[in-house]
């Protein structure tokens, strides 16, 4: 799919941030359901009685227009699509880390319907905001997956034999899972974890926690150096 | 082209505005040493003074020319409540509704995770301090209704409730003599999952 035509009406979006852009203006990083990551000038968006000022927010479902395919588009106007997620407190904090990943893992212009549907999804679960953790796991799972990066969960890294729940693994990123002993580094879990995850099953507290450091190991893996922002605010949160 | 040295040190200096660029600053400068000395010595003058004497209330944190700013040593306010306020233009308008009669803190920001704005710039240990002054009795979260001044009334909120501090949200919804309508979607839609009983 490309992204050659001038002009794009009516098409579903999420804006992931946005910031001021000479005098009155924005750059909006939007993520469309047909042409991935994008960024677009609204123009005098930040005057005071601009339509677009309200609109642009994050976490909403909203159907955008556009046109040109530079790099940096010209947005015309976005629209309420209807429905709404209303992130509260933690949940909007972990929708933060969700653009966040996006922004810092996504190339730009590169589609990935199914990543937006997941997306899409995940804000709908975090606007009920229960099981936030849960709910990060299977995005994260998902946006490595979508990436190219889909984690071995059910089979050992070189030998392919089947994982097993009472056996204890170090998960190397990039390999996968390798039985205790055999490797020199990685995420230290029982098998039971990696079982659980490939089905997304999250209600054992230990898979919980162990999950949260093989993907936070994962995503630094991927990340390189810079780290999240995000993520240190919601450590902080946790230490108040 | 290149000016003499001294009116590219104004042009660039004229830079540090936001939302300035070379260009605008060039008309500026221009606009000011043509068409307007008196107007720029007074800006040059202005400045200057505001720099020397213009500091942050230690009470309130919003601008002031005295230790303690003038709302906070009136005497005449609340001192139970404490409103929690974005910028100074914010405190300005909530005065403007002769509606509230408390406190001030303004934090001079908001929290932008994205952007790597976090809890240690916004001046959230001056805050903590002013809340727990032994008077304050309810602190009111007034930061903007945007998805940063909603991760910044939380994160305050969780902040002062671990420390048993009573916190409240001001309320979003229909504007004055708002028609259904002819209300924004979005407005609407938080109206009604945000709606409250009638007792
Ligand atoms: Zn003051």
């Amino acid at each position: 799919m490309s992204s050659g035509f001038a002009r794009q009406d009516n098409q579903q979006v999420y804006v992931l941030h946005t910031y001021p852009f000479k005098e009155t203006s924005l750059v909006v990083e939007l993520f469309s359901r047909q042409f991935g990551r994008i960024a677009a000038v609204a123009k005098g968006a930040r005057r005071p009685r601009a339509a677009m000022r309200g609109m642009l927010q994050a976490f909403q479902p909203l159907a955008a227009s556009w046109s040109g395919k530079s790099e940096l588009r010209l947005l015309h106007g976005v629209e309420w699509r209807g429905g709404m997620h209303l992130l509260h407190g933690q949940a909007l904090i972990c929708g933060f880390y969700l653009n966040e990943l996006i922004l810092r893992l996504l190339p730009r212009e590169d589609p990935h319907e199914v990543l937006f549907e997941h997306y899409e999804a995940a804000l709908v679960q975090l606007a009920n905001a229960r099981q936030l953790e849960q709910i990060l796991r299977r995005f994260e799972k998902r946006l490595l997956q979508e990436l190219g990066y889909a984690l071995p969960l059910e089979h050992e890294a070189d030998s392919a034999l089947p994982v097993e729940a009472n056996r204890e693994y170090d998960y190397v990123p990039e390999r996968g899972p390798v039985p205790r002993g055999e490797a020199q580094s990685g995420v230290q879990l029982r098998g039971k974890t990696l079982l659980d995850m490939a089905r997304d099953d999250y209600s054992d507290a230990l898979t919980l926690q162990q999950s949260k450091l093989l993907m936070r190991a994962l995503i630094s893996h991927y990340l390189g150096n810079r780290p999240l922002h995000t993520r240190q605010l919601l450590i902080d949160l946790q230490q108040l | 082209m290149q000016g003499p040295a001294t009116l590219e040190q104004l042009i660039e200096a004229l830079r540090c505005l936001p939302g300035v660029g070379p260009k605008s600053a060039q008309r500026m400068a221009y606009h000011l040493l043509q068409r307007d000395r008196a107007g720029a010595r007074h800006l040059a003058l202005s400045l200057d003074r505001a720099l020397e004497h213009i500091r942050h209330c230690l009470k309130c944190n919003n601008f002031s020319e005295s230790e303690i700013c003038h709302l906070c040593a009136s005497g005449k306010r609340n001192p139970q409540q404490l409103c929690v306020v974005e910028m100074p233009t914010d405190l300005m308008l909530l005065e403007q509704t002769q509606a509230y009669s408390g406190m001030y803190f303004v934090l001079m920001g908001r929290l932008s995770p994205l952007d790597g704005i976090g809890p240690r710039d916004i001046h959230l240990d001056r805050l903590l301090a002013r809340a727990q002054d032994g008077e304050v009795q309810e602190v009111i979260l007034a930061t903007n209704y945007t998805v940063e001044g909603e991760a910044t009334a939380h994160y305050v909120g969780e902040l002062l409730k671990a420390r048993n501090i009573k916190v409240s949200r001001i309320a979003r919804g229909l504007p004055m003599g708002g028609e259904i309508e002819h209300v924004d979607i979005g407005t609407l839609a938080q109206a009604l999952i945000e709606r409250r009983t009638l007792n």
